[in-house]
């Protein structure tokens, strides 16, 4: 009888470079009976775009929101810089220069273009607490001029704009904000090729300007290969491929995720198949 | 949908307001009043109203900032009750001068809402849930420590004089006493000067617009009610704002009791009347355009849907109708009031994206 215990997939070691702005060593975390991530280790070098790739479910996301500062590791370290990054929170982490634009975007629909942009930062006429609206749609204007992105009115509640506006606006956000680490989880979800397009442009300009370093994740390979500068795969909650983009292709990736499918497949089978037998014992 | 009187017309931008359907409900109720009954459009009646909708006015005001978060805020009906026998204690009992002893009976309320909130933001349970037992609890409190008895409110007692007036009948002098009656200054403040609760709803209203508007409490106000996990993500403290939001209404609700108190000089243990003047406070947010749901509310609107309940209740009372009517009468108008309402916020719509 086959062993019905998961063996998962082999676990990559990472790799580091001497440009490290962020590294992440022996990252779990556990939601009651699910574990999310079992044993994260990757890291970030400065300028650089990676690709995170991974199956539904296999913990990107969760490791995005331990990254921000929204939730909290079980055990394992981060280092921001070399030094010791343990965010106490959202705030927390956007001080120290790494911010994040969530798959839902956290967009509020009900304000207008420019609050969303200055959302936690917004101006005020110091010492009086009134918001400056005329001074942050003057800079909201400016910022997405300077990042070339197109939105025809600032003013209008962000309900009434496209999926790539919106999330245009959300990157946008980031950027003003001055993080030089930005966590973009899965921008291109929901998108027509043209805003698609809209999306991977500013990525490629962001790099281009060299200041931010960013973390993606996406789902088409395509996109990574072209976007990013190196690709990590997480599968079952560990790194399964961490390489340049430069040495990897759309086939080993694809080869990677169908390995994964059919030892999936394999060990449903033989789960099955014990509890059968165990049945037949009784 | 064509645009009633073009772009700049006065009704269309009136419509184009979030609180511009009830004010159009509200002028339509005033003007059918005014002309059906002869008494409604005379300043004796209005005067009249005014304790009929400032007291909502301010209800609704702090009302307005809870249920933009989504929640909802009974327990008004509680420190509504209770802050003016707190305030009578501090008072008669403690000695505390009046305006501290006020001051420390909004900080109790105050204290009331932090505990609301704090069930409500960090425990985790419905608001609905956690203000309905703080309502009770309120209430019951309140008829521990007063007996179930009423008291006089202190400070807001009324004073005759009684002094000689000299008056000319028929070329001859004569001199008769008559009575006048004075009342403090405080209680000329709180709630007892004729229009002192009007003067306190429209400085509330105002604030407290304002403060929505203009203000980062505001927009986070309404960022929290607008997508509460999002504002999280983006760095908004949403149990902060939600736990100011619950202080805020509740203490409102502990203003209103103490102002009700001076203004009628007894303190009332009635916990039935506590109950509906909640609801008033709740009803004028809502048909003031506030969504139940969350994400969107207007104080001014608040203003205007109490003074929509108090033309509604002070114009049928005006028409005669029988006291036992009244109530099925003012349920009755409120549906039909507001059926009207959702037409014209269509119409409103159909204008604004023209």
């Amino acid at each position: 009888m086959p062993d019905a215990v998961s063996t998962g997939p082999e676990v990559v070691q990472p790799t580091s470079a001497s440009d490290d702005v962020l590294r992440v060593e022996h990252l779990s975390k556990r939601f009651g009976p699910v574990t999310a991530l079992r044993d994260i280790s990757l890291h970030l070098r400065k300028g650089e775009v990676l690709g995170l790739l991974g199956d539904n479910g296999a913990g990107k996301s969760t490791l995005i929101k331990i990254l921000s500062g929204f939730q909290k590791q079980d055990s394992g370290q981060m280092f921001l810089h070399g030094q010791p990054y343990e965010p106490k929170g959202v705030d927390d982490a956007r001080s120290k220069g790494i911010d994040t634009v969530y798959q839902d975007l956290a967009l509020i629909d009900e304000l207008s273009v420019y609050h969303n942009l200055f959302l936690r930062r917004e101006l005020v006429h110091k010492p009086l607490p009134f918001l400056a609206n005329r001074e942050m749609k003057l800079q909201a204007r400016k910022a997405l001029d300077e990042i070339g992105i197109n939105i025809p009115r600032i003013d209008v509640a962000v309900a009434r704009l496209s999926g790539g506006q919106r999330q245009a606006i959300a990157v946008a956000r980031t950027v003003n904000g001055d993080a030089d680490i930005i966590l973009l989880d899965e921008p291109l979800a929901a998108m027509g090729a043209k805003e698609g397009s809209m999306i991977l442009d500013l990525v490629a300009r962001l790099k281009e300007e060299g200041k931010v370093s960013i973390i993606m994740i996406l789902h088409n390979y395509v996109h990574v290969l072209q976007a990013c500068d190196r690709v990590s795969m997480i599968q079952e909650g560990v790194i399964a491929l961490d390489k340049p983009t430069a040495e990897t292709s759309v086939e080993e990736l694809t080869d990677i995720v169908v390995n994964e499918y059919r030892r999936a497949r394999e060990e449903t089978h033989a789960a099955a198949a014990a509890h059968a037998g165990a049945e037949g014992l009784l | 949908m064509p645009p009633l009187r073009g772009e700049d017309g006065l009704l269309s931008r009136v419509l184009a307001l979030r609180e511009g359907s009830i004010i159009v409900v509200t002028v339509v109720v005033a003007i059918y009043f005014a002309l059906n009954t002869s008494s409604f459009f005379t300043s004796a009646n209005f005067k009249t109203l005014l304790p009929y909708f400032a007291p909502f006015a301010i209800l609704g005001a702090g009302e307005v900032f809870v249920m933009i978060l989504g929640e909802i805020d009974l327990s008004i009906g509680g420190t509504y009750l209770l802050a003016p026998y707190l305030f009578y204690k501090l008072s008669s009992t403690v000695g505390l001068p009046l305006v501290p002893a006020v001051i420390v009976a909004l900080i109790a309320c105050m204290a009331v809402g932090l505990i609301n909130g704090f069930f409500t933001a960090i425990v985790g349970i419905s608001s609905f849930v956690v203000t309905l037992g703080m309502l009770f609890a309120l209430e019951g409190l309140t008829l521990v420590i007063s007996h179930g008895e009423p008291v006089e409110t202190p400070g807001a007692q009324v004073h005759a004089t009684t002094r000689e007036v000299t008056h000319v009948v028929n070329g001859v002098q004569i001199h008769l006493p008559e009575q006048v009656n004075h009342i403090s200054t405080f209680a000329k403040i709180f709630g007892a000067g004729i229009y002192s609760e009007l003067i306190w709803a429209l400085v509330i209203v105002i604030v407290l617009q304002v403060v929505l508007t203009f203000t980062r409490w505001g927009l986070h106000t309404v960022a929290v009610g607008s997508n509460k996990l999002g504002a999280g993500e983006a760095g908004v403290h949403v149990k902060l704002v939600m736990i100011r939001n619950f202080v805020l209404c509740a203490t409102a609700g502990g203003l209103v009791g103490i102002l009700e108190a001076v203004r009628s000089s007894s303190v009332q243990p009635d916990t039935a009347g506590a109950n509906e003047i909640l609801f008033y406070g709740i009803s004028a947010a809502v048909i003031g355009g506030t969504l139940l749901a969350g994400g969107s509310g207007t104080v001014v609107g608040a203003l205007i849907g109490a003074l929509f309940l108090g033309i509604l209740k002070d114009g049928l009372i005006l028409q005669g109708v029988n006291a036992n009517y009244l109530l099925l009468y003012l349920g009755l108008s409120i549906i039909i009031a507001m059926t009207v309402n959702v037409y014209v916020q269509r119409v409103r719509r159909g204008s604004h994206s023209a």
